[in-house]
Formats: C-alpha cells, structure tokens, sequence
C-alpha cells in the first residue's frame, strides 16, 4: 500500500513543570532551554502501524509528512530511521501560529501534492495540544472515511479493519481504502530504530515544501488567519488543599467524612 | 527528563545513534537492570534488544556485514549503555574489542571466518590475559602454546574471563617462547573456538559487583588448535596486537565509569530537590550545591576526555596516552561521584530499593578492570616521556 504518515514535533512532554513557561501575552509557549523537541509520542506507533502493515502486505512505500520548524526533519529522519522510505517537511514563516484546522489544511494540500495514496495515519493526537482533531479534518477535506484511535488495523482486501478503543470496551469496524486512521498508544510498542537504518535515513533526502509549494493562498494560512482564535494561553494554577477529618472513632470519621462529601454534592 | 548526554557527540550520525540508544537504555534498561543485577541472571532480553539495534556490529568493518561505526559513537554508546547498567557496556566490550583485533590484525582467512558472525552475532567473544600468577604484569604469563606439526597444543589456566561461558571465540594470549627477551617477544595470540576439545570452560566467580555478565576461569589441558588460529598468522606479536585491542577497552572502561556517574548524578540531584531537611529541599543547603557542582564538573571533564580519546583513535594514531588519560579519571571520579550520591541520598541510598547501591558495587570495577590506576599512570608517563625526549 501506499502509506502516508503524519507526523509532529513537539516539545518533550517530559518537561518538569518547573521549565514549562509560557508568554501570556504573546501566546505562545516559551522552549524549555536545553530541553530538545521529540516526535510526539504516539506518532511512531503510526509509522510504526504502516510498517507492519506493509510488511504484511508484502511491500508498499510510507510516505511521512511533518508540518514545523527546521527541527521538525528530525522527527521526519526518526520515522525514516524506523524504515520509512520518503520525508516531505511542509515549513514556512506563514505556518508560525496556525491552529489545527489550518494545519489540517495544508496536510490535505501536501497529500494532495505526494499523489496516490490507500491509508493515511497519524497518531491519535499531539501531546501538546492534545486535541485530536486534524485528522478528522484532512478526512473531511480529501472526502475519506476516518477511523479514530485504533489499537489494531488490518487490511482486508479494499479495506481497513481497525479495532477502536472506548472508554468502556473496543469496537471494531471497517472502512473502505482510502481511508484515514489515527493510532492509539495500544497499539504497541514502535520498534527502535536499527543503527544501520540510522545511517540509511541519514542519506535519505527530505523535501521541504513551503505554503506557495502545496498551494497555500496566503488567506488560507498565518495565524491572523486561525479559525480558531487563541484568546488567553496562561500555565493553570493548581491548589490543593489537605483537611484531616476528626472524630473519637473510626466510626465517627467515617461518619465526618460521609457528611463533607454529601455537603460537597461528591456523593 | 534530562539533559540530551548525545549533544557532545560531533558527527550528526552518530548524535542519532546514541540519542536513540539512549531512549531504549531509558525505556528498556533503567526500569530492570536492578532486578537482572541483584538475581545475578544474564539480560539474555536485554542483549536481544543490544542485537536487534545491531549494536555488536558496531566496530565490524561494512566489507564483513558490520556498521564500520567510529569510536566516537561506540564510546557514546557504551556511556548510554553504562548510564543504564554498567554490565551491558561490559558484555559488548570483549566482542568489540576482539572483533578490532581480528579486523585489525587477522589474516584474511580469519575476517572472513569470524566477522560476519560477530554482527548479528551468531558468536560472541571473550579475551583471556590474566592468570593466577599474571594479572598488571601480563608479560608473566604462563600458559604455553607449543608448536607440533600443523597445529599448536595450549596448556594453562586464566582468570576473570568476561563472556567465559558464552562466547563463542576466545582470544587467548599465550607464550610461544617462555625464553624470549624481551618477553613480549615471545607472547602469541590465538583465536579459540569454543568447543576445542581440552578447553574447559571453569567456574563462575561470585562477585561485589559487575553481575549479570560471567566471569570466569577457563583452562586448557592439551588443547589442540591449528596454525591458523594464530592472529595474523605470525607468531611473536600477540602482546602487541592485544595492547592495541586494549586501548580501544580502555575506552569502553572510561565510557562506562562516565555512565555510571552520571546516573548517579541524574538520582543524586533529583532527589535532593525533593528530599527536605531543616525546612527546606536541601538542595538549598550550600554543602549539597556544592557537592553537586563537583560532581557535575567531574563527569563534564570525563566525558570529554572519554571522547576525546575515542577521537584520537578515529584518527588512526596511537592513542594509549589519550586513552590511559580518560580510563583513570574517569574511572577515578566515578567512584567519588557515586559515593557522593550515596552522601546526598543518605541512609536510603544503603537500601537495595534505591539503585545506588549496585552503583556503589560496580564502581570499583573500573579502576581495576582494562589495566587498573596505577598501570594507567605507568603508561602515561611512559608515553609522556617519549613525548619530551632530550
């Protein structure tokens, strides 16, 4: 088959709070220092889901694609280092700031761009904003079914079987090809790269294509151009408070404790 | 999180290889080194995993299957490995450093016959130097191999053989002629197989530390082996060619005491931002910060002397000053960085729940195991010397 992978880099969800700094007035989230950018977590479990698919299948080509900064070609050369064959960077100045939709919108672009495709994946969100939404938003775009948060997906002849995960259970359904998936961390554990592949995906080119490259009109990116406006980004202040429930017995502070939470409506 | 440990490494290739070695060493090893440590039991998953990455082949020249990586990214990796556990930058250490000494110094043949299997590897290997009665002073060996006809018969009996009971090959260091002046002259290797018969593979030692991997005695009674298992076919310069396999040891000692210490680094300072004493994390008490800056410096310069060594030997030139420099400090400050981590944990650091104990226990394995201090200091000022001749 031939796969598209999205993929993104974010900053390392493993940053100490005490690193975490944003500028409220800017809106924007300030790097933590020394603290690299990884791919997002669940994003090689995606690439690792096209590479077992296709090994199943016999062969194919995955194709990885990355919306971000220079930086984000690492996140590329992991993906390709795991055994992907091609990178496509999308970076412009015009991508600063845009919000999912748009991100959405040049993702469909850009596959539009790479050409025929069977399966996109993507992993079921990004670990910094954690919405989720992008792939449903290429779906609707590019007219393709979309399968959310799958922890299994086999092909089936002109189609994807994928097992989803619920709150309460699993629910498996079927798509027809071309079709969109997003990859839940249930699915597994991605392989780690082989040193060998390293070295191959250090010598792999990855293409870089800017807003004008995939078709961009200038109304369709930049942040003044979100179409969800960002109205106050501020690190949440996070109280707590510890209250030792008295009484002479343990019946007696059960009783206590019973009557807080029913006068808190917990129970 | 912590700092990127691969951000020294110049080459972008080989920052890759020990960022990603990195990440499995924190997803894979951190989380049961302990465990395999403390029941003494061989990390046969965690050597798959080593395997499956193709980190045995790492120093195995492209032209026999291997990687032809240099010692820049090999001395990262055996830091990441050790930041993990130091036993697992012990286990690839004998492969590593026979597989240079048959690449370096083997015949064709013996490429060609060895290589390919060190990669995956189908084999793993073992060097054997010391002896009950031949441990620094290498030259005192007494095991002899004795020429007859097309073969050689090997008698004697060596100690702390790293891989003793697994490996695949042995290259074991003997006398050709006992009566050689100077006695290097006289000393041969050899690539044993490990099913010769007459190659008994000996006891297992209990050990402080250093668990996990084997060490053990091997013997040889009337072990036959044939004229081609001579490295490079020539005898008489076995000392040599194992010295020089040494240096590339003496990096993988350095890179490991730098990865013990920073782990016990990475404990140390956590804990001290959580553990509160007289009112407040005592990271805050002037005498922690303290120490903590000596140790982090500490580690700084190791690591840097450890890489710079690597370098040195990239570039094809001696490099025994450059890498005797890194073994003994690194190795030095391992032990004080650990003891000082102990210091900052206080008495929970003495409790096996905490793995600054195995810290503790495998340190001192560095600054005996590859040559220990003082032989480092006699090879440095050796090498000094001929660096200010009058």
């Amino acid at each position: 088959m031939n796969i598209i992978v999205c993929v993104k880099q974010i900053p390392d969800p493993e940053t100490p709070s005490s690193s975490f700094k944003v500028d409220e007035a800017a809106k924007k989230v300030i790097p933590a220092q020394g603290i690299a950018p990884v791919v997002n977590p669940f994003d090689p479990q995606a690439t690792e889901a096209a590479l077992r698919l296709n090994e199943a299948d016999g062969g194919g080509k995955v194709t990885v694609i990355s919306l971000g900064a220079e930086s984000a070609r690492d996140a590329i050369k992991h993906a390709l280092a795991m055994g992907a064959d091609e990178g496509v960077l999308l970076n412009d100045p015009s991508f600063d700031g845009i919000d999912n939709f748009q991100t959405a919108v040049a993702l469909a672009k850009a596959i539009q761009k790479v050409g025929e495709f069977d399966l996109i994946l993507m992993g079921r969100s990004a670990a910094d904003w954690d919405m989720g939404v992008v792939p449903s938003g290429v779906g609707q775009l590019l007219g393709v079914p979309v399968v959310s948060v799958a922890k299994a997906i086999e092909k089936n002849g002109g189609s994807v079987k994928v097992e989803r995960v619920l709150d309460d259970g699993f629910q498996t359904v079927e798509a027809p090809l071309p079709a969109i998936v997003s990859v839940s961390n249930e699915f597994g554990e991605p392989r780690y790269p082989q040193l060998r592949q390293i070295m191959l995906a250090a010598k792999k080119t990855v293409q870089i294509w800017s807003a004008a490259d995939i078709g961009l009109g200038a109304e369709e990116t930049g942040a003044a151009n979100r179409w969800l406006p960002l109205e106050a980004l501020y690190v949440p202040k996070v109280e707590s408070n510890v209250e030792i429930i008295e009484g002479d017995s343990p019946e007696e502070k059960a009783r206590n404790l019973a009557q807080k939470l029913r006068a808190a409506k917990l129970i | 999180m912590a700092r990127d440990f691969a951000a020294d490494i110049a080459d972008p290739i080989a920052r890759e290889i020990v960022s990603n070695v990195g990440t499995w060493v924190d997803k894979e090893v951190k989380p049961q080194a302990s465990e395999f440590e403390h029941a003494d039991t061989y990390p046969d998953p965690l050597v798959k995993g080593m395997s499956d990455m193709g980190l045995f082949g790492i120093k195995i020249p492209e032209k026999y299957g291997g990687l032809d990586l240099s010692f820049e990214c090999y001395a990262g990796v055996c830091i990441e490995l050790a930041r993990g556990w130091m036993s697992l930058a012990g286990i690839i250490n004998t492969h590593v450093l026979v597989g240079y000494a048959i690449s370096e110094y083997g015949t064709e043949a013996q490429k060609q016959a060895y290589l390919p299997r060190l990669v995956e590897p189908e084999i793993r290997c073992a060097l054997s130097i010391t002896e009950p009665d031949a441990g620094s002073d290498a030259q005192a060996i007494k095991t002899t191999a004795r020429r007859d006809g097309d073969d050689y018969v090997i008698n004697g009996q060596k100690m702390w053989v790293t891989n003793g009971h697994k490996a695949g090959v042995y290259l074991v260091m003997t006398k050709t002629d006992p009566a050689a002046e100077p006695r290097h002259k006289g000393i041969t290797a050899f690539l044993v197989d490990h099913d010769v018969p007459g190659f008994i593979k000996g006891k297992k030692f209990e050990k402080l530390g250093y668990k996990g991997v084997e060490t053990t005695e091997l013997a040889f009674d009337d072990a036959r082996v044939p004229a081609t298992a001579v490295l490079g076919g020539k005898e008489g310069s076995g000392f040599q060619h194992i010295m020089s396999a040494l240096e590339v040891g003496r990096i993988n000692v350095s890179a490991r005491g730098v990865g013990l210490a920073q782990s016990a680094f990475d404990d140390a300072i956590r804990y001290a931002q959580k553990r509160q004493a007289f009112g407040k994390p005592i990271i805050e008490h002037q005498a922690q910060q303290i120490r903590l800056a000596e140790m982090a410096t500490k580690i700084r310069a190791a690591r840097l002397l450890t890489l710079d060594a690597a370098r040195k030997k990239d570039s094809g030139i001696r490099s025994d000053l450059d890498a005797g420099i890194a073994k003994l400090f690194s190795t030095e400050i391992c032990q004080e960085v650990v003891l000082d981590a102990l210091r900052i944990h206080g008495g929970v650091a003495y409790s096996k729940e905490l793995p600054l104990e195995r810290y503790y226990r495998d340190a001192p394995l560095m600054i005996i195991a590859e040559g220990t201090s003082d032989i480092q200091k006699i090879v440095i000022a050796r090498s000094l010397v001929k660096d200010y001749p009058i």
